[in-house]
This record gives structure tokens, C-alpha cells and sequence, in this order.
């Protein structure tokens, strides 16, 4: 990589900065106490990001010889040349300090020491528990999935830093059956953990999967869930996913450069509760997927985006930090070693308060307990649609009985000001199942939050 | 190739040496360039950049500069992919590496997988050499020396060439790929087999506005061979979205006759019939064609072959990912189904030869080396008729023309054949001619139904990557806003 960097300046670049990658990702499926899938893949490369004048080149290679290397540093200038003589204006990149550290998550089973055998095992277990007895479940997958490795970032500016990332989960999916009606449960838990986790009581295997099955029989019997505006309490799933989806990707620093973010123009306003504070971090103090630095080698810091409600930081990127005069967040993240960096979330929650959950539910007098989502829309305006997974009707802080069809509809800076409750149950969730997509990258990130009351949520009810 | 072929056969040897009953090593090299130009006036919540890049453009003019926002990336994606197999557990595991030590620690992983997942008690075996029968597609060597600044000169020349063509045409985003792949695969059973091919492709999209009006669209090619035609399609996608302004909504649900261009037509085709006539899907009770064959599945006028030796077809090799020959297979003749895609696996499940159609590429072979293969078309065509768009909707007394890209289409009920897709460039046909243009509209109908109902084909035979089909004429399908 440094020989990259010195043939970059060689030949003539303003500034270069090599990504390079040496990941595994590794998955087990089973369905139905049958291994159907184990994969494996080694992803292994450099990318190569070149300024010259106005214009910016990108070029990546896995083979890593030192022609192949050069060649590629080549390329990218020469795309940069190129696009310097097409390009309107020149972007500039924020001054950062120079870094030089490496970094690792410690833990005690880590993946790349525990045999596959025992996470095949992992996923036996769970269908194992979830179909003794349970003459309803039909079908059950439990799949556990690995990612880990290490990342490694330089620049010409004398920047060079490296972590390891890590990330697994472990996720059950149950499938009952009665009559014509069928739906399913999901649990699952994961994050930058070692094999240990899935040890205590509440993340076992078998936990998990009796709270899939559990859930699954449960919804068998669901009532169809009423339209109109009720209070809500949203678990800290669901909240994770609020905070993410619709609020977070307005944060990001690259929508508001183009005025394309309704939060455009709005630091310094009040757009929630006081109550209300989202934090984007690389390193929550619990749980999540933890990154140290972003791929422009900055350190990942703690982005109060809304503080008590008031809206305090934009996500950022070294060229929007630029643009609006702001400072670095290290939010500038690629998918792989053949992607450029684009502003990307971390890990995006509500951060915890001081009500407790028994509290929160004896405070609602009639409405509806929602719990994590399986999916739904968002718009660049704020607007969105999520599918709960389950739902309880309440009646005066009592969970009457389970729901199904729990649709609830809104617009983000709305929901903000009807917080009236925020717990002190703070969980953050990551696993290397899913992630974020945009412009055509991936990315694993974490979501969570704690519980959150909120006044009059539009339900969609079964229309 | 001679490299990656000798790598393959230390892989095989090293596989034998751990154990193995069987192992197969797919090894792949791409060369990929993709040039994108953004230019035009930019509306703030344009879906199509949302980057900082996009920022500036907003107060440029850039059909008189001839300046945007380019966008270039360009790589190399090697690889290879492992089976091993072991008491009819196959084991399978990749690294986008060709470097020795990585691939045989990859080798290593593949055993390890075979021997924790249970035995497939349908496995034969691997595929055995064969000679293949043909040369393969064609190799541009254009493509794979070509020059990021030449490619970024037509892409430029192609929006300046969309914004000429109306002033009402307010953005234009062209995009050129070109992509030189080589691959080899070396298995216990011989086969040490490897081609090379190169592909590329373009693609213009256009927005403009007229007053409160907003209209979209976009083309694009496919071929084997660089072109210049980008610039033919820069100014179809402009005609495309000039065409739609003037829009009335449809009066009443229209069911009847539908006019589908070639390019609506084909995703459908691609995505339902693709997967009906895979032979692991006939064997797995999800196809609605099981049991049919020798029997009429279809009008008349339908043929439908595979060919996969076609020189200038994007779906044409030499072999197949498993290294079988690549052939030509009837599936449709007359009306009547002949028979299903096979690869490897599916065939020796039922003791028939594999009509080598095993891929492992998705889009265009990105990180090929990291899938299984699985059953796909190779070239997939749908035999043209004689009359042209034109004389097909000079036919039609009442009925819908539905063209360019249908969204949901890749939703379809690939199972039942069940479609119901959002349609953006529609028209109302009235006594043979193009009346107006229709507020978009959903259009529902079933793709199978659809086969017995079609009562024209279009001779304006088109490809879509590896999918080749003219335009058509179908009756019964449900036009509803």
C-alpha cells in the first residue's frame, strides 16, 4: 500500500489513498434440522482513490502484485485526468489530523478460532427447540452467519490506520400453521461479539428459538389490528429502525449538501421532544458493530445528531464536511475495496432515558404495543410505512391480546414531537444478515433504542 | 488463462491429496470499466444521484460547457470458486484471490464445509470432458484496450445529444459498461476447459418538464462487441420521454388487447419463463409446465429455442460453468413444449444429458467465482414474426401499447406466472394508430395465459442481455390505473 501511495505522487496525483481488504464471511443454514447451506468467501483487495486538479479516480484490483498494484494507481489518475476536463467544479476534502494506530475488538471465542462444527451446532440446536412439541410450527430456518477480518487504510497525507472488524448473529425464523392461516416469528441476536454471547441466558440458542416458536403459535390467534391514531409503545427494535430509516438517512450530510434533506437549514431548531437525543456512533459503549475508522482513515466519533431534541450535527464525509463547513464524522464508508466511499451511517439510535418500561406501558391508557419490523417504506421527506412484526392491543397498561397486520404510517418530524416517553432499556442491535443499502452498496450497521411512548401514531390497520 | 489453468490443476491435486471423492475449481478474471456522466439541470430530489456530486450542477448549463458529473470506476475482479465433494456432501467455498496459497487454504475451507453438511442423496457426479462444438461468443479486443477518456467522450456527446433533442429534456445520465471476463475450470474427472468472452453495454436515461409535466425514460444495448450505437439510443430515450407529455388518464379498466414493445415484453419473458422451464424447478414441483411435454403450451405462431452458440448472443460461450458444452436446446416448437434447461445436477437426477446451461453469473459476472452454478438461460429467444411495430398496432381496433421498462415485473409470481407491473410509457390505440399518451398504468395478466393468447409477433427482434425477443400482441390483459 505505501508503495501505491509514493507511485500515486510519482506520477503525478494531488493527493491518493489506498483502502485495502482481508475479510471471510462465512454462513450455516439449516432448515428444519437439515444443513442446507455452508459458505464461505474470502474477499481479498485494494482500491485506489486518486484527486488530480477537478477531477477524482477510482480503480480497484484483487490481484496484488506489485504491476497489477501500479497499474491500477494508474488507472485511477487516468480517471481522474479524464473527469478533471469534464467536471464543473472541484471538490475539496476537509483537513483531518493525521492518524497512525491499529485497532481491534477483543473477545473471548472469537469466530476464526471456534470450528465449524460448533456453529452448525448452533443452528441444530435452535430448530431442535423449536420443533420439539410445537405441533403447530411447520417449518423452521435458523441460520448463524461470521464476518470478520481485517481493513487496512492509508493516504499520501501520512494517514495509516487499520482495524478488525467484527461481526456475527445468530437468527431463527418459525413458520406455524393452522388451518389456512399461516404466519411466522423471527429472534435473533448478533453484533461485534465472540461465540460467548450466545452463553447467556437470554441469547442461548434455545431462547431464542422458544421465543420464535412462542411468538409464531401466538399470532395464530391474532385479531386483525384497528386503523386510526393511537397512542403507541414501539420497542427498541422498532425504534432502532425509526431512527435509522427515517430519520438517520436525512442526517446524512450528502443529501443536504443538494438540499435534497428536509433538515436542510435546520441546526440549532427544535424538531423533538426534549426528551428526544439520536446518536450515530462507530463505538457504542454497548452492542452494535463496532468501527473504529471510516474508509478515509477518520476516527469514527459520537454524532449527537439530535440533542434533547434539538438538532445539533449532520453526518459527514470528508468533501461534505467541506461543503458545509462543519467537521469530519468519519461517515465516509464503502462496501468493499471496489466501492468509493460515500456518507453511510453506523450505528444510529435513540439514546437511552430515565422512564422504565413497566412504567411507560401503565401510562397507556388504550393503544398498541409495536415490536420490531419486517420491512416498509421511507421517502426523502420523512414519510414512512412499517409493517410491525407483532402487536398487542393495550388497554389501561395491560397487553390485552396480539395483533396482526400492525401497520404504522407517518412523517418522522412529526413522530419526534409526540415522544412523551423515553425509557432506560437502551439495546443496540447489528448482524451481518442485512445492512444498509444505498447507491448500489451494502453495509453492515447497528440500530437500536429503548422503549418509546409516542402520542397519536397513525395505524393502518388490515385495509 | 494457461496461468489460471495451472493454478486450477494444483487446486484439484491438492483437493485429491486431502481427501476428496470430487472437486471442481472455477477460476475467473474480469476487466470492468463503467463510465457514467451526469449533466442537465438538477431538481433537488431527483432519485437518480443523490451525492455530493450532484450539488453543483444545479447552476451549471451544461449542454453549452459540456461539463457534468463524471463518475469512473475501473478493476480488475479475480477469483476462484471450490467444489468439494465427500460422500455426496459437496462442500463449496471461494476467495477473490488467484494467488497459490489463498486459493489452496480456500481448497482447505471447501473440505472442511463437505464434511460438516449432510450427504445430497441426489448428487451423481461432476460433469466428465466433452468436446465443445462450436467457437464461443465473440472476444472485441477494442474492449478489452479500451480508453476510459474515449468511453467518457461518447457518454458526454450522448447527453449533450438527449438535451439537443428538446429543450424541454432538463437531465440526462448516460452510463457506458465494458467488461473482458476469462474463466477456466479444472475438475477430478478431466475437464480443463477455459474462454474468454467481452460484453458491453449502455444505457441513457432522460427527465423533462413542461410546465407542471414531469416525463421519464430510458433505453439501452446490449452486445458483444464495443459500439457507437450509444449515441442511437441517447436520442431513442429522449424521443422516449417526449413522447409521454400530453398524458390523459385511462377513461375505463381496459381489458383486451395490449401491444408489449420487444423491451417491455422481454422482462417479463425473463423473469417467468426463465424460471419455468429450469428443470430444478420442474423437479421440485414449482413450475406450471411439469408434465407437459409434447403437449401445446402455446399459440401456434410461439418457438422458442436456447442457443447458447450463437457468436454474437451475450449468453454464448464455449462452455458452460461446469465446463459442458454449450448447445442450442428447443424449448417451444409451434405451440408445442419440447423440453427443459438443464445443468449437471438436475440431469443426472434424471438420467438425461445437461443441455449446458450451469452459470454462476449474475449481472454480468459480478464475482462470478463466488456463486454455485445454478440453471440459467444462455441465450433465450423468442422467434420473430414478419411485421413491424408500426403494422403490429395498424392491427389493433381498441387496445393499449405498453412500452420501455415495467416496474415489478422481476416480482412476478415466477411460480404461477401471475404479473401485475406499473407501465410508464403507455398509449391508447384507437383504430390502428397511437392516439395519446396515458397516465401510467397497471398492467395484470398471467404470463402462461398470455402464451395462448398472443395473436402476433413483431419481426423487430431485440436483445436484452441474453434474452432475444420481438415485440407482441396479446389479448385479454387487464389495463387499470
Amino acid at each position: 500500500m505505501d508503495k501505491a501511495l509514493e507511485h500515486a505522487l510519482k506520477i503525478g496525483a494531488d493527493f491518493a489513498e489506498v483502502k485495502g481488504e482481508d475479510t471471510v464471511t462465512r454462513s450455516v443454514e439449516a432448515v428444519n434440522k437439515e444443513v442446507r447451506i455452508v459458505s464461505e468467501t474470502h474477499n481479498v483487495g485494494i482500491g485506489v482513490r486518486v484527486f488530480y486538479g477537478k477531477g477524482i479516480g477510482f480503480s480497484f484490483s484483487n490481484i496484488l502484485d506489485k504491476e497489477k498494484v501500479c497499474s491500477a494507481v494508474e488507472t485511477a489518475l487516468k480517471i481522474a485526468r479524464a473527469s478533471a476536463r469534464k467536471t464543473l467544479m472541484k471538490f475539496k476534502l476537509a483537513e483531518v489530523e493525521v492518524v497512525e494506530e491499529k485497532k481491534s475488538t477483543k473477545v473471548h471465542l472469537h469466530p476464526r478460532d471456534v470450528a465449524l462444527e460448533e456453529k452448525k451446532d448452533l443452528c441444530l440446536r435452535q430448530c431442535e427447540t423449536a420443533m420439539a412439541g410445537n405441533k403447530q410450527i411447520a417449518n423452521v430456518t435458523s441460520a448463524f452467519k461470521e464476518y470478520y477480518g481485517t481493513i487496512y487504510y492509508s493516504n499520501t497525507e501520512g494517514t495509516k490506520v487499520s482495524y478488525e472488524p467484527l461481526l456475527i448473529g445468530l437468527r431463527i425464523t418459525c413458520v406455524a400453521k393452522k388451518g389456512k392461516t399461516i404466519v411466522d416469528a423471527m429472534d435473533y441476536h448478533g453484533g461485534s461479539f465472540g461465540l460467548e454471547v450466545f452463553k447467556e441466558v437470554s441469547r442461548t440458542p434455545e431462547k431464542l428459538a422458544e421465543n420464535a416458536a412462542k411468538w409464531a403459535i401466538e399470532k395464530l390467534k391474532a385479531k386483525a389490528a384497528p386503523a386510526g391514531r393511537f397512542e403507541a409503545l414501539i420497542d427498541p427494535r422498532l425504534a432502532g429502525v425509526l431512527a435509522h430509516e427515517s430519520f438517520g438517512h436525512l442526517s446524512e450530510a450528502d443529501f443536504v449538501v443538494i438540499g435534497a434533506s428536509p433538515l436542510t437549514g435546520k441546526i440549532d431548531q427544535a424538531l423533538g421532544t426534549e426528551m428526544v437525543t439520536i446518536v450515530d456512533e462507530g463505538l457504542p459503549s454497548k452492542g452494535g458493530y463496532s468501527i473504529y475508522f471510516d474508509d478515509e482513515g477518520v476516527p469514527c466519533s459520537r454524532v449527537e445528531i439530535l440533542k434533547n431534541g434539538v438538532l445539533s450535527y449532520y453526518l459527514h464525509s470528508r468533501e461534505t464536511a467541506k461543503a458545509l463547513k462543519m467537521k469530519p464524522t468519519g461517515n465516509a464508508r464503502s462496501q468493499d475495496y471496489s466501492f468509493e466511499p460515500i456518507v453511510r451511517m453506523r450505528n444510529t439510535y435513540f439514546d437511552a432515558g430515565d422512564w422504565k418500561p413497566e412504567e411507560a406501558l401503565s401510562e397507556l391508557k388504550q393503544g398498541i404495543y409495536a415490536v420490531d419490523t419486517a420491512g416498509g417504506q421511507v421517502e426523502d421527506t420523512g414519510n414512512f410505512l412499517f409493517k410491525a412484526v407483532r402487536g398487542y392491543w393495550v388497554e389501561n397498561g395491560e397487553l390485552k391480546y396480539p395483533l396482526r397486520d400492525v401497520a404504522l404510517t407517518g412523517n418522522i418530524l412529526e413522530l419526534l414531537k409526540n415522544v412523551d416517553a423515553v425509557c432506560n432499556d437502551l439495546e443496540i442491535f447489528s448482524n451481518p444478515f442485512g445492512g444498509c443499502g444505498k447507491m448500489e452498496q451494502r453495509v453492515f450497521v447497528g440500530t437500536g433504542g429503548p422503549h418509546l411512548k409516542v402520542k397519536n401514531v397513525l395505524f393502518g390497520g388490515a385495509r | 488463462m494457461e496461468k489460471m489453468l495451472e493454478i486450477g490443476a494444483k487446486a484439484v491435486n491438492y483437493a485429491q491429496k486431502l481427501g476428496v471423492d470430487e472437486a471442481e475449481i472455477f477460476l475467473y478474471m474480469e476487466n470492468f470499466t463503467s463510465v457514467k456522466f451526469v449533466g442537465g439541470v438538477f431538481a433537488s430530489r431527483s432519485g437518480a444521484v443523490k451525492g455530493i456530486r450532484g450539488m453543483l450542477v444545479r447552476i451549471a448549463e451544461p449542454w453549452i460547457k459540456k461539463k457534468g458529473i463524471p463518475m469512473i470506476t475501473s478493476g480488475i475482479r479475480a477469483g476462484v470458486g471450490i467444489r468439494a465433494v465427500i460422500n455426496k456432501a459437496i462442500g463449496f467455498s471461494s476467495v477473490s484471490s488467484l494467488e497459490e496459497k489463498r486459493v489452496l487454504d480456500a481448497v482447505e475451507e471447501a473440505v472442511k464445509i463437505a464434511k460438516v453438511r449432510p450427504p445430497d442423496p441426489n448428487w451423481c457426479s461432476l460433469p466428465e470432458p466433452e468436446k465443445p462444438t462450436h467457437e464461443g461468443g465473440i472476444f472485441d479486443k477494442k474492449i478489452s484496450g479500451l480508453d476510459v477518456e474515449e468511453m467518457l467522450q461518447l457518454c458526454v456527446d450522448c447527453c449533450v445529444a438527449a438535451g439537443d433533442f428538446d429543450k424541454k429534456i432538463n437531465q440526462a445520465i448516460t452510463a457506458v459498461f465494458a467488461t473482458s471476463t476469462y474463466f477456466s475450470i479444472v475438475n477430478t474427472r478431466g475437464i480443463e476447459m477455459s474462454d474468454k468472452g467481452t460484453f458491453f453495454s449502455g444505457f441513457v436515461s432522460t427527465k423533462a418538464k413542461s410546465g407542471t409535466e414531469e416525463a421519464s425514460s430510458s433505453d439501452f444495448l446490449t452486445s458483444r462487441t464495443f459500439t457507437e450505437d450509444v449515441r442511437s439510443i441517447a436520442i431513442s430515450a429522449a424521443q422516449r420521454t417526449m413522447e409521454c407529455f400530453g398524458r390523459k388518464p385511462l377513461s375505463k379498466k381496459h381489458v383486451g388487447t395490449v401491444v408489449f414493445e420487444n423491451m417491455s415484453w422481454s422482462q417479463l419473458f425473463s423473469t417467468i419463463f426463465a424460471y419455468g422451464i429450469s428443470s430444478f424447478n420442474v423437479q421440485e414441483n414449482r413450475s406450471i409446465l411439469k408434465g407437459k411435454i409434447g403437449k401445446q403450451v402455446a399459440k401456434e405462431d410461439v418457438s422458442i429455442v436456447d442457443d447458447g452458440t450463437l457468436p454474437e448472443g451475450l449468453g454464448t460461450s464455449k462452455i458452460d460453468d461446469e465446463g459442458v458444452p454449450r448447445q442450442k436446446t428447443l424449448i417451444i416448437d409451434k405451440g408445442v413444449l419440447h423440453g427443459f434447461l438443464y445443468d449437471n445436477y438436475s440431469a443426472k437426477r434424471e438420467k438425461q444429458e445437461s443441455t449446458g446451461n450451469a452459470s454462476r453469473r449474475k449481472m454480468f459476472g459480478a464475482a462470478a467465482y463466488a456463486n454455485q452454478p445454478k440453471i440459467q438461460p444462455s441465450n433465450l429467444i423468442l422467434q420473430p414474426g414478419n411485421s413491424g411495430l408500426e403494422s403490429l398496432i395498424s392491427e389493433v381496433k381498441d387496445g393499449v401499447l405498453v412500452k420501455g421498462s415495467l416496474i415489478g415485473a422481476f416480482h412476478s409470481n415466477v411460480v404461477t406466472g401471475d404479473f401485475s407491473v406499473t407501465a410508464e410509457n403507455v398509449f391508447k390505440i384507437q383504430n390502428g394508430t397511437i392516439v395519446y399518451p396515458l397516465k401510467p398504468c397497471t398492467i395484470a395478466g398471467n404470463f402462461y395465459a398470455a402464451l395462448n393468447s398472443i395473436v402476433n409477433l413483431g419481426n423487430d427482434l431485440k436483445s436484452f442481455q441474453n434474452i432475444m425477443c420481438p415485440s407482441v400482441v396479446v389479448e385479454k390483459v387487464v389495463v387499470s390505473t
